[in-house]
């Protein structure tokens, strides 16, 4: 019964873990456009408002079933449709949804639109309907053809891109990246390597050497435990025990010594009045006659 | 068009197709780079495990063909066989694979029994790391000085797995040069470790190790993967693999596992890693003026690494009580080619007292640069990639 329990609480236990991690909480609402005059046009040729999701994992993620809203009161405004291959966003990427409050026009036009000129809250629930992923309130003085943006895409502070030097980039990256600025670093200030080699060996050095004194504390530990049961077990005292641990004429070379002097006293030897001959028999090798290749081992039981 | 010019005319396109009408120079070479790994391994009984595997690869991977005839037979070709095979290099997945065979092969017992052997494995990856710094010098991106400078750690799953991620292409260099020095291993410690150590220091005798409880063994693996991986989160497709497979081992229950783990698994994976490591080397990518350099900075990494792992150990004796001190030629077993290096402090040792068995000392370090050199690969991959 107990085995039963365990095994039960160990499955439900696996069950919420990977429930959880299959859980939509890495989609970020990226980039959003209210007023859309002159930017970037939907697949029907049209300037609609436009809200960009990110996924912020390094892993695909569907978002089929998601609900995307603009009504605290009505978290399930907008579910994103079922059946469609595109809602599936890949690692660190991006999807358009168009505000457009046209949802028959296909998967990513919502049932909402967003007003110009007045606040307009944007969350996410997950398919419960009850969970919030992310939200965020668009100001209600965005210019016409701004957008209000995350400055790193799926984290970082939001800020007004007005397609100057901030660009707008809708199922783009926020920041666009060209080089690995962690190469870059340590190409600028560590040019001969040092500070690597020194922060890199005190790192391997520190693991190891944790390690080391862990396991210098376990085998402490283990060995009293295991002194301490055999005090239980054979019921002597420490001193006993330690006596007969140690005993004065232990070393091996006192007992083969005590041996060898045995062997010779008694004079053990054994019987030696037998021949022996040696005769080298030479026979021709072929690995087709060989039993190491021609035998097969048998399974062990 | 008579029967006689579309006669022709198939034979030349089929002559154009021919290895020997592809053919240049860089491809003999590199034929006969691959037949020289084979004539190691075979004649020599260099590593054959993996020089006859990664030298079958080198002539596979140079063979002249038409590249522009889409036939999908090279290895850089998407879609081909040898493509398909290769993922598991260039996504890094076959080097975690054989660290879970190496974990599930590996006894622990010498380093549980003598946990400061660990600093040994620690000292000897200063060879990873003194490489990078020359190979700034030489003018290497740091990204790429670090994939070249894991060689260092003598461990060619490491080396394959940070070059993937950090050079991939360089990585076909990387690879070889890795194992190539890992099987040179017995040609180039010897004469370091006579170099840095007296007469009087190759005959300390160490005492035997004591005998490890079952439970301790077990606890090694999960507490030294939840330790090391704590501290280099970036080393855990390897660091994590290694400790469960060892494991699977030590805990008596999952035998089968194990089996599978160290035997089949572990061949099948090394089977595929060298050979298609070795065709990754295909002469157009791989006879370049950086192959030499990092064959150079791959030479230099096991100096350093070699002399380090000897040069902690005597350092580390000043501060031992006498009836503690250890052999300074256990100290090139730091690097993590196993169990070859703990086999030269074995005999190098036995060379000097034929009483001197330094085998089992020599695993613990040995084991420790395993560990070492995958905290190293994170470390490297956690700044720079």
């Amino acid at each position: 019964m107990k085995k039963q329990l365990l095994t039960l609480i160990v499955a439900l236990v696996a069950c919420a873990t990977v429930a959880s991690a299959q859980g939509r909480r890495g989609l970020r609402i990226n980039e959003v456009m209210v007023t859309n005059d002159s930017s970037v046009v939907d697949d029907y040729g049209r300037h609609v408002a436009w809200i960009e999701l990110f996924n912020s994992t390094f892993a695909p993620l569907e978002i089929s079933s998601v609900y995307l809203t603009n009504d605290k009161n009505q978290p399930k405004l907008y579910p994103v449709p079922l059946g469609d291959v595109n809602t599936e966003i890949p690692p660190r990427q991006h999807v358009v949804f168009w505000a457009d409050g046209e949802p028959n026009k296909g998967t990513f036009h919502t049932s909402f639109v967003l007003t110009p000129g007045q606040d307009n809250w944007i969350g996410i629930y997950d398919a419960n309907g009850t969970t919030l992923i992310d939200e965020v309130l668009i100001p209600a003085n965005l210019a016409p053809n701004t957008t209000y943006a995350r400055t790193i895409d799926g984290e970082g502070i939001w800020e007004v891109r007005d397609g100057g030097d901030k660009y707008i980039t809708p199922s783009s990256n926020n920041v666009i990246v060209d080089t690995n600025s962690k190469v870059d670093m340590f190409a600028q200030q560590d040019k001969d390597g040092f500070a690597m080699t020194i922060m890199a060996m005190c790192i391997v050095f520190t693991a190891l050497l944790v390690l080391c004194l862990c396991f210098l504390a376990i085998s402490r530990i283990g060995a009293r435990v295991l002194r301490s049961n055999k005090i239980k077990s054979a019921g002597m005292t420490p001193r006993e025990l330690t006596r007969e641990e140690h005993p004065e004429h232990d070393s091996g070379e006192e007992i083969a010594a005590i041996t060898m002097a045995l062997h010779e006293h008694l004079n053990a030897h054994d019987a030696e009045n037998t021949i022996l001959t040696i005769n080298k028999v030479k026979r021709a090798y072929s690995p087709w006659s060989s039993k190491i290749y021609s035998l097969r081992e048998l399974p062990h039981r | 068009m008579s029967f006689s010019e579309f006669l022709q005319q198939n034979l030349q396109q089929f002559w154009e197709l021919t290895g020997f009408y592809n053919a240049t120079w860089q491809h003999f070479v590199m034929l006969a780079v691959g037949l020289f790994f084979i004539w190691l391994a075979i004649k020599k009984d260099f590593e054959p495990m993996l020089l006859v595997p990664i030298g079958f690869g080198i002539l596979i991977g140079n063979i002249p063909f038409n590249t522009t005839a889409g036939l999908e037979v090279g290895i850089y070709e998407e879609g081909s066989v040898l493509n398909i095979l290769y993922n598991g290099v260039s996504a890094g997945w076959y080097p975690p694979l054989i660290f879970l065979g190496i974990g599930a092969m590996t006894d622990f017992s010498a380093l549980i029994a003598n946990p400061k052997l660990m600093l040994i494995g620690a000292a000897a990856q200063f060879g990873i790391f003194g490489a990078y710094m020359v190979a700034l010098l030489l003018g290497f991106a740091p990204d790429q000085a670090g994939a070249i400078a894991i060689i260092g750690g003598a461990d060619g799953p490491t080396a394959i797995f940070l070059s993937s991620k950090l050079a991939p292409n360089l990585m076909g260099a990387i690879a070889v040069s890795a194992y190539s020095y890992m099987a040179l291993v017995p040609v180039i410690q010897p004469p370091i470790m006579r170099l840095f150590t007296t007469k009087k220091e190759r005959l300390i005798k160490m005492k035997p190790a004591r005998a490890v409880s079952q439970n301790e063994k077990i606890i090694f693996p999960i507490v030294g993967m939840l330790l090391t991986c704590f501290v280099v989160p970036s080393g855990i497709p390897l660091l994590g693999m290694l400790f469960f497979g060892n494991l699977l081992r030590e805990c008596g229950v999952t035998t089968r596992l194990a089996k599978t783990a160290s035997n089949a698994l572990t061949d099948i994976v090394t089977i595929l890693l060298g050979m298609t490591v070795g065709a990754s080397t295909q002469a157009s990518e791989f006879l370049t003026k950086e192959t030499i350099g990092i064959f150079a900075l791959g030479f230099m990494a096991f100096i350093i690494a070699s002399s380090s792992g000897v040069l902690f150990v005597k350092l580390f004796n000043l501060f031992l009580p006498k009836a503690k001190k250890i052999n300074p030629l256990i100290g090139n077993a730091g690097v993590s080619a196993v169990p070859m290096s703990a086999r030269i402090s074995n005999n190098l040792g036995l060379e000097y007292d034929p009483s001197n068995y330094l085998l089992m000392h020599a695993m613990g370090p040995n084991v420790a640069g395993v560990i070492g050199s995958a905290v190293a690969a994170g470390v490297l991959l956690g700044f720079l990639a």
